[in-house]
């Protein structure tokens, strides 16, 4: 996942934040996508999977502290967004725990968190971005 | 089927690859068949439950699903597997999800089931109504197919 300038919103903590998460992602991902066998690679898998996790949560309360201070209205409906993403990575989680080598869902899983960091980088948060703006120009 | 339902897909699914992908989605002429057929190797298909019900299905050629799930991920792949499917199963979704929103703003009040994807050639998927509509969707100088099966 590459980081791109396009993709800042222009508030310094959360652009340094988003790249940072790219960055964990970006480490979760290779060990993933790596040709090891599972039995190889599963530690790294739950380390690197453990420290992108633990970054999503402090990243989301920043994000959510932002929109409080600027009265962002989507404010409940991005926090809605937040919260079912934390449920999801958290089923994942009980999933894995109950079986460490299903490859099938560490594959389905890190797939479709791919293509979702980017909508939400790209997307939603994007729409936070240009309401700071209008603010300010007002 | 109303075409009213096919403004708010194309809007998501522009608006989707706008910012994922800065890619410029055109639309075709739309076609109307009475079953579905794709012409395309990997296919999503994504229900659609509450004021409306029926499928829309996402018709993609394989090279393209490579070059947009290489471009999120910054790797290369040599197969289509589990991840791949997975990632663009979630695009599918993404889009869907916005659709109906929209939708909503026209007091439709509906629900998504997570994506199913098949890969292959000559699949036959069931419908919702007899009337199909088919959106060609230009991206770049690549084509995907959208397919639309929905009743009230």
């Amino acid at each position: 996942m590459i980081w791109k300038e396009k993709y800042a919103i222009g508030v310094e903590v959360i652009d340094r934040q988003h790249k940072e998460l790219f960055e964990r992602f970006n480490k979760f991902l290779r060990v993933v996508r790596s040709e090891q066998s599972m039995e190889e690679k599963i530690a790294d898998i739950e380390e690197t999977f453990n420290f992108m996790g633990e970054y999503v949560i402090a990243h989301f309360d920043s994000e959510e502290a932002v929109q409080r201070k600027y009265n962002f209205p989507e404010y409940e409906r991005h926090r809605k967004i937040h919260e079912d993403f934390k449920k999801d990575v958290m089923e994942f989680k009980r999933k894995f725990e109950e079986n460490k080598y299903d490859e099938e869902l560490i594959m389905q899983f890190s797939g479709r968190l791919l293509t979702w960091l980017i909508n939400h980088v790209t997307g939603e948060d994007q729409k936070i971005s240009k309401y700071i703006n209008r603010k300010e120009e007002e | 089927m109303k075409a009213t339902y096919i403004n708010p897909i194309f809007i998501a699914a522009r608006e989707v690859f706008r910012n994922m992908f800065s890619i410029e989605l055109e639309r075709g002429d739309l076609r109307v068949d009475e079953k579905i057929v794709p012409n395309h190797v990997i296919n999503v298909s994504i229900g659609i439950t509450g004021d409306l019900n029926g499928i829309i299905l996402f018709s993609f050629p394989e090279e393209m699903v490579f070059k947009l799930v290489e471009e999120m991920a910054g790797m290369e792949f040599k197969e289509f597997d589990t991840f791949m499917a997975s990632a663009i199963g979630e695009l599918a979704n993404i889009i869907t999800g916005n659709a109906m929103s929209n939708l909503s703003e026209s007091g439709y009040a509906c629900n998504i089931v997570p994506p199913q994807i098949t890969v292959g050639l000559n699949k036959s998927f069931s419908t919702a109504s007899k009337k199909i509509l088919i959106i060609p969707m230009q991206a770049g100088n690549k084509s995907f197919d959208l397919y639309i099966s929905i009743k009230e």
